[in-house]
This record gives structure tokens, sequence and C-alpha cells, in this order.
């Protein structure tokens, strides 16, 4: 049964103008965003995935990049072309983003409670100072961090990265967005911290109903928080299902290849295991894809239909309708 | 000669604070406090903790890249502790360092032979122009890059590439232990992969020794025969690294594995999540530093910092209340 769609991804493409021409960074992106639900994106660097958030955002500088093709609707709304006071409107109130470096994306010389505040008073102009300080508390003490009272009083540098953290989730929400993007929320923390921050963000969508944009490398993360995943890999989805299909029945290669390269823990029967499953090579550089599958080179199961005989590979359903992989030989 | 390679008995590295009008010493930070370990040859020992605990500074005090204040380090038999930095140049031909970041530890101005051939140059190895030719191919091979490597620079080499020329530079003086910190943490899952496998490879082709410092404890339990956890600059537990997943007896050796994300949906059960931060090294607690995110604590943890238990030969910890 799935809820409310809230934001729908259509064929979306990002160009980036370079001194060596262009680049798609995404290229022909689709996937939607359901009301309480998390769907992660899963990728190695450069695989697009900050790019797609990005532009949900409306926050591809321009020039050099531009979205080139393709729609973003939210609510039905196209977010492409739109105007860009409608767009500040959206963003931040109705769309947010809590970014992977809480030590880089607060600013140091404001207290904290000077930047929740700020946001509340761009996107909710009608309540007043008093209102604002209140709600500023109200979030820090949603988000978990103790005495809230004294906090908002403090700079950044006096917080600890997790506690930051927790403060980026608290600026993001404080306007109670209908969809959360988290680019690599817990990359920089700590496992033990890491844990803390998952915990909330799943207890937060409870309460509040939003939908997660979740960007991650890891696929742990993803097993443990998402819904729904969608796999890139150079600017393509390569594989997307719900997450018990995707960790069962991995039918991608790249997908397959990713799971095995992680060490697991359940060989504890002595010492020295097996190697580690490695995916040969890396990742083909964006300026020059390979005509066919853009994994042909580093896959073992490519043949001439992955290179490009027959031309690209496009997601078709796999082990059920609502598995696609893109892929002339996925895995039974 | 001894089985153990490396012995480190009671290292201890302490940070002063300086403060006030005339930079006067206000206090001291104990980075790594009363550390011992041995490391036998050809063994890994994997060193994990969450940032700041110490464990960096460990990795590099041993090397004394970090001049430690006190203790004693044991290389090949002989205490290096109190040696010159003559005497320290021609040990450290056989200790050796890989760090982090493939993109901060290359200098973009040299090529990747010349990168190769400075620690050669350094401890006077393959002098013949032919046979240092020879010997920086045979590296390259070793790491498994292409031997038109030697005429590049590092910025035309990915993070994974560039970590291997990382590690093709600590085995160009043919050392016997390697420090590893934190050698695969800033590279993608697949290319992970295949950085530790080469480490095992070299490990088992050339019988060397290693300290693997990391925060990913599926990498460090999988790389390492056994594994030492830090809290606040203590060595907490040290156990063989199945028996450490399996059995801990420390309660945070316990949530530090529970908090591990696993990439499967099958549920479990008892995950433990810590309430709270590590505390400041500067001010740590009283009794056992991790007693205030302890749900095991007592009395007794709050005032005296618990000394280490024997478990058995391989396994010690230091906790007052154990997991059973």
């Amino acid at each position: 049964m799935k809820s409310e769609k809230i934001l729908e991804v259509k064929d979306l493409v990002v160009e980036f103008q370079t001194d060596r021409g262009t680049v798609k960074a995404v290229n022909g992106v689709n996937f939607d965003v359901y009301k309480g639900k998390t769907i992660g994106i899963v990728g190695e660097s450069g695989s697009g995935k900050s790019v797609t958030a990005l532009a949900i955002m409306g926050l591809i500088p321009n020039p050099p990049g531009r979205v080139a093709g393709g729609d973003i609707r939210f609510n039905g709304k196209s977010l492409v072309n739109i105007d860009p006071s409608e767009m500040r409107k959206i963003r931040g109130n109705k769309i947010a983003m809590i970014f992977q470096e809480p030590m880089t994306s607060l600013n140091p010389v404001f207290t904290i409670g000077n930047q929740i505040e700020e946001v509340i008073e761009l996107h909710q102009p009608h309540l007043d100072a008093t209102q604002r300080k209140e709600k500023a508390i109200n979030m820090l003490r949603l988000v978990g961090i103790p005495s809230p009272e004294k906090r908002v009083e403090e700079y950044p540098h006096q917080l600890s990265g997790g506690m930051r953290q927790r403060v980026m989730i608290a600026i993001a929400l404080s306007c109670e967005p209908d969809i959360l993007i988290a680019d690599e929320p817990t990359t920089a923390l700590d496992v033990t911290i890491q844990a803390q921050i998952l915990e909330l963000m799943k207890k937060l969508q409870k309460e509040l109903g939003m939908g997660i944009i979740l960007i991650t490398h890891d696929l742990g993360v993803v097993a443990e928080t998402c819904d729904d995943v969608a796999v890139m890999y150079c600017g393509q989805i390569v594989e997307s299902a719900d997450v018990k299909t995707l960790f069962n029945h991995p039918s991608h290669p790249y997908t397959r290849g990713l799971m095995d390269s992680i060490p697991s823990f359940d060989s504890t029967s002595g010492h020295k295991k097996e190697r580690l499953q490695t995916i040969e090579g890396m990742v083909p550089s964006l300026f020059n894809l390979p005509s066919g599958c853009n994994f042909q080179e580093r896959c073992s199961k490519v043949t001439d239909a992955c290179r490009g005989v027959n031309g690209d590979p496009v997601l078709k359903p796999a082990t059920d309708e609502s598995h696609l992989v893109a892929c002339f030989n996925p895995l039974k | 000669m001894s089985e153990y390679l490396i012995e480190v008995k009671d290292l201890c590295k302490k940070f002063p604070i300086k403060g006030g009008l005339f930079g006067r010493e206000i206090g001291a930070v104990n980075a790594v406090n009363n550390v011992s370990f041995k490391i036998k040859k050809g063994e890994t020992l994997g060193l994990v903790g969450e940032s700041g605990c110490g464990k960096t500074t460990l990795g590099r005090s041993i090397l004394r890249l970090i001049e430690p204040t006190s203790g004693e380090i044991i290389f090949n038999g002989q205490n290096i502790i109190n040696y010159s930095a003559a005497e320290m140049r021609a040990v450290r031909r056989k200790m050796q360092i890989i760090f982090q970041d493939p993109y901060a530890s290359l200098n973009p101005r040299m090529t990747v032979g010349d990168i190769l051939a400075e620690p050669m140059e350094i401890h006077g190895l393959h002098t013949d122009k032919n046979a240092r030719r020879k010997r920086l191919l045979e590296l390259l091979n070793q790491v498994q890059l292409p031997s038109d490597a030697l005429n590049k620079y590092p910025h035309e080499f990915s993070g994974g590439q560039r970590q291997r020329i990382c590690i093709a530079r600590a085995l160009a003086v043919e050392p016997e232990f390697i420090v590893c910190d934190e050698p695969v943490s800033a590279l993608d899952v697949s290319v992970q992969a295949q950085v530790v496998n080469l480490l095992m490879d070299l490990q088992r082709d050339l019988g060397l020794t290693f300290l693997f410092i990391a925060h990913d404890l599926k990498v460090v339990e999988y790389i390492s025969n056994r594994v030492a956890v830090m809290y606040l600059g203590n060595m907490i537990e040290v156990a063989e690294s199945s028996e450490l997943y399996g059995h801990a007896r420390h309660p945070y050796t316990k949530a530090l594995f529970s908090a591990i994300p696993h990439a499967s949906t099958a549920g479990r059960a008892g995950r433990i999540i810590l309430e709270g931060d590590i505390p400041s090294p500067m001010n740590p607690p009283a009794g056992c530093h991790f007693n205030p995110r302890c749900w095991n604590a007592t009395e007794e943890c709050r005032k005296t910092f618990p000394p280490i238990t024997n478990q058995s030969a391989t396994h010690q910890y230091r906790c007052y209340n154990p997991i059973k």
C-alpha cells in the first residue's frame, strides 16, 4: 500500500559545461517520493546522487550547470522552470536539506538560536521574536539536544559533530517540510553517533510524516532506514526496488558487487577468511563513457549486447513490476 | 629473538594545554594513557575507536613521529624510545606508515617515480640507476599499477590508485612493520575492497606486520588477527577479532559493534544506542571514562579506573561489570 506521492522526478538530465566539453552528471533519472516513506539513493562518488538532490532544491549552480531535460514535480507543480521567488518559498519551507558536513554548514559567528530563528523568520513571518525563540528551543528539544534553553545561546564551535548535525536537522525541520533531503547525513560521524542520528530521523519521520530522500554510499544505512532504494552509477539509476527485494534479490551485477565488497561479520568461525569480492577497475570518466552499458568494463557477465549493439540498457521489470533493473544479463 | 616484533609498554602521550597571559601550561590532554600491547611477526593488530580516542596519536607515537611522553617501545628487541634522530632514521627503514588521505599525502609536484625513489635515496638503497629502476617497476607491480605510472603525477590517479602509490612508497624501503592509519576510510566501497585485498596479499607475500587503525569495524575485524578497542586514550579491550565480535566483555565494545548498520534486511535485535557524546579528553570523568554513557555503571565505576582483567591469554579488558 503506497501512501500519497509528493515528489516526482521524471527523466531528469543535469548537464555541466566544462573546459573539456559538456558532461551529463545526471542522465535520465526517475523516482518518486511518498509521504512518510524514505527512498535511499546509493552510489559511489561521482555517480550523480548529490547533483540529483541539488537539482530538486533548485541549487544547481548556473552556469556552469543546468537542468537540461526532464521534470521535477512537487505536489503536481513543476519546479524546473519555476520563478526564483516561487522556488524560495518552497526551498527550506516545503523541501529542506541537510548536508554531509556538520562542521562547515553552520555559520560560526552566529549562535545556534540565531540560525534556527533566521529560517523561521524567513518562512513563517507571522511569528514574533518571542515565539520564534520559543520555537527554536522546541526544535532543539525535538532533536534531543540536552538543556536547549542554554544551547540556543551557544555557538557552533561549542558543540560536537553529532550535536551540530542535530542542529542542522533542527534547522531543516523547523518549517515542518514535506520532504527532507539528507545528503550523507552521517558520513562524517562516528558509528555510535550515526546510530543516534538515524534513530532520530526515523522517529521524527513518524511524528511529522515527511518523505525522506536519503543519499548515501553506505548500504548498511540504506538497509536499516529506507523503504525504497535506487542504485546510481554514472548518472543513471541502474536498479530500483523496495529495500527487501533489493537486498534479497539484487539483479544488477553492480548492486551485487557493491554488496559483496563489504566485509561481513557472519564468518565468525576462525581465520583467515576468503578474499573480499571486488569490482575490478574503476568508475569510467563521465567525459568518456562507453557506448552501451556504462558498467561493461567492470562486469563479469558482459556480452556483445552490453557493448551497445542494440542501444543502451533501459530499466525493465526484473523479479516483479516494482523491481526495475537496467541490464541485459540481470542476475537471477 | 622474541616472537614479538614490536612491544609497547605503558606508552603515554600528554599534550599540554597552554593558556593565560604568558602561555603557561594550564592542563594536559592525555591522548594516550598507559597503553601496552605486543604484535607478533606477520600479525595484524586492529585498532578501533571513535574520533578523538587517541588511535592516530598512538600510531604516530610508535614511530616517534609524535614524541611520546613516557613508556617503552621495543622494536626487534631494541628499546627505541631514547634513540637519537639519526638512529631513529635507521629504524624507520623498518617501520613505515600509510596515511588516511591519499589526496594530501603525495606531493603534487613530484612524479610517482620520484615519490617512490625518495625513500630509497634517503636510506641509500639501490643506488645504481638500473637497479633502482628495476626496483621501482617491481614496486608498481606489487601494488598492481601499470609501469607507465612512473612518469605521471599524483593528480592523474584516482583515490584508490593514489593509495596504492602510498603503499608502494611505504614498501620501497622493505619495512617489516607498517602502521596503516585509516588507509581505506577515504575510498569508495568497491575500491576499499581492492585495497584491503592488496594489503592482505602483501602481508602474506612479504611477511609484513601491521598495526591497522580504522573506525570501520567491519574492515578491521576482517583484516586483523586481534583487535584492540580504545576509548578516551585508554585501551579498554583487546581480543582475537572473532572473539571480540562474538563475546565482547566491555559494554563499550558491545555498543560499538551493535551500532554498525548491517547491509541486510533480516531484522536483528539488541541495538544499543549510546546516550551522549565522548566526553572531552581535557576533562575526563572520574573512574572509568565510559561510566556516564554506560548502562552497567555502579558506584565503583565512578570512583576508580578499572584494572586489566585477563579473560584468557589473548583477551583482556578493563571493566568492573563486564557483559556475561
